[in-house]
């Protein structure tokens, strides 16, 4: 899941949907700043007994786990199921990016149950959502109508207009139902 | 936007070795595929141009590799670690007669610069010499020249103050011709040279050895050997310090070392 201004809240709640183990890697992509110090884990302690974690460099993904990229490194997946840090350029005056992890995945050859991409200030995602979109995966763009900030979500249906829409009166019954699903 | 996949970045590797030598095996590869792909775009090339274009050798190949091995550096980089340096390391390090600080992957010597400057003010300099390395040729001989630009200095400088620096960088440095040149008095006992971590050896006993944001680079495995390279390149009780989220996880060499500082990564060689 990818987001920026916006987006936290609705990261929020979308964590406390997880009330009982996932069978996935839950993986959350927020921009924030370089010196946000604040840990997303801690920060989220109490909204759910699911185990989380900002990865580190070369820790093995896991299922019923949700992580946070951490601030200042793109957070990559490798196709050895493994996390990597990067410090290169940023995407979108961005790091960690959004494409960059979408990407990422997209490549690593594992599985991925679906791509969602939520309010945000900039262009970020939209690659990405789209290159796992034509891996044949499921992916989600909240309407831009009422995201607080409707830039990202916009580029990423101009880029590809065959994402599903997530609209605000089912947004979480739905993701809901997408993290419990057993297809992929 | 260009995609490149894994296989096709197996046979890009293996003729950058064969035309330049230089050998990118040991490099993560979902950082190395991410950076290539964005080197294709931003060049309009298709893999098979990239390679007829490396092929020409010389300036264009180091470019390339240039591009693919990141030299982003910055004088006090992330400045926690200086304070911590100073109040957890240097206090150690006043026991030696003679000081030898390793600072490998020193990118154009903002690092070992700024290492200069914390020794000179707390009085070890004259008593330390700092080696710092790169394999590249070009950023090194920058290093040596050691000019910045005004701009940059800006951002150091804010570091410098961040990292409690006592005075103020411009001290250190004075501007000619735009930009911002260090002090020879700096440069006196600070020796820039090449050395490939992935290839080269031991090559000095060390109390310190400073290798920050250079690991995140390197698969696993190439990461243990480097590892190894460091950790027999120190001093009993010398120190060790890796960037800020480079950890000794996975390392290999978790048993022999103790943790000064959890968050800034600095550790010590206890066996
Ligand atoms: C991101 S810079 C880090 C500079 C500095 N240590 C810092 O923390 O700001 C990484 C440096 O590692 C160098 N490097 C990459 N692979 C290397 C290798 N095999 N041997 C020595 N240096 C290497 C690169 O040339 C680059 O200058």
């Amino acid at each position: 899941m990818g987001g920026s201004s916006g987006s936290f809240a609705l990261f929020e709640e979308i964590i406390k949907l997880v009330t009982k183990p996932l069978p996935c890697a839950l993986i959350f992509v927020l921009h924030r700043g370089k010196s946000s110090l604040s840990e997303l884990p801690v920060l989220f302690n109490s909204k759910t007994k699911v185990r989380m974690e900002e990865p580190q460099h070369l820790d093995l993904l896991d299922t019923n786990c949700i992580y946070f990229a951490v601030p200042d490194y793109h957070l990559l997946i490798g196709p050895d199921q493994r996390f990597y840090l990067d410090a290169a350029e940023k995407d979108f005056f961005s790091r960690p990016s959004i494409d960059a992890t979408f990407i990422s995945a997209a490549q690593s050859g594992i599985p991925i149950k679906a791509a969602m991409l939520f309010s945000g200030a900039s262009e970020d995602g939209a690659k990405g959502i789209r290159q796992i979109a034509e891996a044949g995966f499921r992916t989600y763009v909240q309407n831009p109508d009422f995201a607080e900030a409707q830039k990202m979500p916009l580029a990423a249906i101009d880029a590809y207009d065959k994402h599903q829409i997530l609209n605000e009166e089912n947004l979480f019954e739905e993701i809901r139902s997408i993290l419990y699903s057993h297809s992929t | 936007m260009i995609v490149l996949e894994y296989q096709e970045l197996e046979l890009l590797i293996v003729r950058v070795r064969e035309i330049s030598g230089f050998d990118f095996s040991g490099y993560a590869r979902p950082s190395l595929l991410r950076r290539a792909a964005r080197y294709l775009t931003k060049h309009a090339m298709s893999l098979s141009e990239l390679i007829v274009h490396l092929e020409q050798g010389g300036k264009v190949v180091y470019d390339f590799i240039q591009e693919l091995t990141v030299n982003y550096s910055e004088m006090f980089r992330d400045p926690d670690f200086f304070i911590s340096l100073r109040s957890e390391v240097i206090s150690y390090l006043e026991s030696f007669p003679a000081i030898r600080i390793w600072v490998a992957g020193c990118a154009s010597g903002e690092e070992a610069f700024s290492m200069a400057i914390l020794l000179k003010e707390t009085g070890l300099y004259n008593r330390s010499l700092i080696y710092a390395t790169d394999l590249s040729e070009r950023v090194l001989s920058s290093a040596r020249e050691g000019i910045f630009s005004l701009g940059h200095m800006r951002t150091f400088s804010e570091n410098y103050l961040l990292a409690e620096g006592k005075y103020s960088l411009s001290d250190y440095y004075h501007v000619a011709y735009g930009q911002a040149v260090m002090v020879p008095d700096l440069r006196k006992n600070l020796v820039f040279s090449l050395h490939d971590l992935t290839g080269d050896g031991v090559f000095n006993e060390f109390q310190m050895v400073s290798c920050r944001n250079v690991m995140i680079y390197f698969n696993l495995e190439q990461r243990q050997k480097v590892f190894r390279l460091l950790y027999e390149s120190l001093a009993m009780f010398g120190f060790l310090c890796l960037g800020k989220r480079e950890t000794l996880r996975y390392s290999g060499y978790e048993e022999h070392f103790r943790v000064i500082d959890t968050r800034l990564n600095i550790y010590q060689k206890i066996k």
